[in-house]
């Protein structure tokens, strides 16, 4: 039996949700993914990280039932697509169950700094071998010492590790490349190389800028964005609903408000209908045209 | 202080957002400047705004009943909730509104109310306010009597909202230790009234 024959029949029928914010979806007005923070707190301290994540961080953390109610909603109301990202989700140690739970309302990103895969933590990691499902790894260079200056020590070659390993387990990986250059630049060639030798396809390895928001704006890193700048994805987090992913930001240990849409989380459709009315309330503008994702 | 910041920055139980740091789902309350420490504390919860924006707007703004019958809801309430914040911003608009000193400082009960208010039906009515906003439990029937000698039931149904969104924003502005601006104590100093 294969793993999609497996899956529950809701996977395979479209969502047959209709009203204003599944209409947006369909036409391309409004995003189809929801983001959802599951926690801040994570083993790494990344020097551009959005949230302050750290060791030491404030948990913030949703529960399962909670991100299972937005995986739900989120189809009910016509999304399309989920990610789950933090802080490092695979700390929670029920993630990954909740994760298979939520794939079986729409298909999920999820974003893990690929750390925690050492030894028999990669059979946990199997059960994610599944089609709705793809993990997101961060790695920054091809250069071990140049990556763990961002990242943190060993994470160079923790992520080398695992995902070779995570590929052959049936997992599906996509790569996260955050720098500072150029999105184009030649001088990431070798880290392309570095990706595809890992068992990574080109179209799952994602380049994007640093975003200058929380501890990346305290060290003045990265491209200046405005709302309309960051795709408009709904995110949900323990301290509210923000619009995009790089909403729910964190400097000097305070949360940024500027991109809060609500503090109501559930329903989805609190907070999905402010994203809708606020968004057609801004003017015109660049509309991601930064490669922020 | 920079140009353009509110003059009470950091001085409350919560946070008092700034224009840089409202939710975009709160820009259009800043659009005209700095909105208030209400507004500012409101805007931590943006959901919120509207509503209750939209509720205390229509309580104790302009209505069917004259903007002095609800000065008189809003100031003894204050007074009477022992709300210093909501006591200031409300001197300062009874002065706008042509409100004497001698009827403000009987509404706040600085003086007896007989000093400022010879009208016995102006004292019927702030009698119907001092028994809603100054007590607890039942209102005695002879109360509600003499109210309504004087005034039409809807004018006692549009003040009795009124008294009560003021108790609301009285114990807002109360348990947040939300700050008088420094123009308005300014003008209170000046008028004999702080």
């Amino acid at each position: 039996m294969t793993m999609v024959a497996s899956r529950p029949a809701a996977v395979t029928v479209p969502s047959a949700a209709s009203g204003p914010i599944a209409e947006a979806v369909a036409s391309g007005e409004l995003p189809g993914r929801v983001w959802i923070y599951s926690n801040y707190h994570c083993n790494l301290a990344c020097s551009y990280c959005l949230t302050e994540s750290s060791p030491r961080s404030e948990r913030r953390q949703l529960t399962a039932e909670q991100m299972l109610a937005v995986a739900e909603q989120a189809r009910s109301l016509g999304f399309t697509a989920l990610g789950v990202t933090g802080g490092e989700p695979l700390l929670l140690p029920w993630l990954p169950e909740t994760v298979l739970a939520m794939a079986h309302q729409l298909p999920v990103v999820l974003l893990t700094n690929g750390t925690l895969f050492a030894g028999d933590r990669i059979k946990r990691a199997a059960m994610l071998a599944d089609p709705n499902i793809a993990l997101q790894i961060s790695l920054d260079s091809h250069l071990p010492d140049l990556n763990d200056m961002a990242r943190g020590p060993d994470n160079f070659a923790n992520v080398v590790s695992a995902v070779p390993r995570l590929v052959a387990s049936g997992v599906r990986v996509r790569i996260a490349t955050t720098t500072a250059g150029p999105l184009d630049s030649p001088l990431l060639d070798p880290l392309r190389d570095l990706v595809r030798s890992l068992g990574v396809c080109d179209e799952d390895h994602v380049i994007r800028p640093i975003v200058r928001r929380g501890r990346a704006d305290e060290r003045e890193l990265g491209v200046l964005a405005a709302a309309r700048d960051i795709p408009s994805e709904l995110t949900i987090a323990a301290d509210g609903a923000f619009w995009g992913s790089f909403g729910p930001t964190v400097r000097s240990g305070r949360l940024d408000t500027d991109l809060l849409l609500t503090r109501t989380i559930l329903p989805l459709s609190v907070p999905a209908n402010a994203l809708l009315a606020t968004m057609r309330g801004l003017p015109e503008g660049a509309d991601a045209s930064l490669g922020i994702r | 202080m920079g140009p353009g910041q509110p003059e009470y920055v950091g001085m409350t139980r919560v946070q008092l957002l700034d224009a840089g740091r409202a939710p975009i789902t709160a820009q259009q309350y800043y659009a005209e400047g700095d909105p208030g420490p209400i507004v500012a504390a409101l805007a931590s919860v943006p959901e919120l705004l509207g509503p209750t924006l939209g509720f205390v707007a229509a309580a104790l703004g302009r209505g069917s009943t004259s903007v002095r019958l609800k000065e008189f809801a809003i100031l003894r309430t204050s007074a009477l909730q022992g709300c210093q914040f909501c006591i200031h911003a409300h001197t300062s608009v009874s002065l706008d509104i042509g409100l004497s000193p001698e009827e403000i400082r009987a509404l706040r009960g600085e003086v007896p109310l007989e000093d400022g208010f010879p009208s016995e039906s102006e004292r019927a009515l702030i009698g119907w306010i001092d028994a809603l906003a100054g007590a607890t439990g039942p209102i005695p029937d002879d109360v509600w009597v003499e109210a309504r000698r004087h005034w039409p039931e809807h004018v006692l149904v549009e003040l009795t909202v009124t008294v009560g969104a003021t108790m609301f924003l009285n114990r807002f502005a109360t348990g947040f230790e939300l700050p008088t601006a420094d123009h308005v104590m300014a003008r209170l100093d000046a008028a004999g009234l702080a």
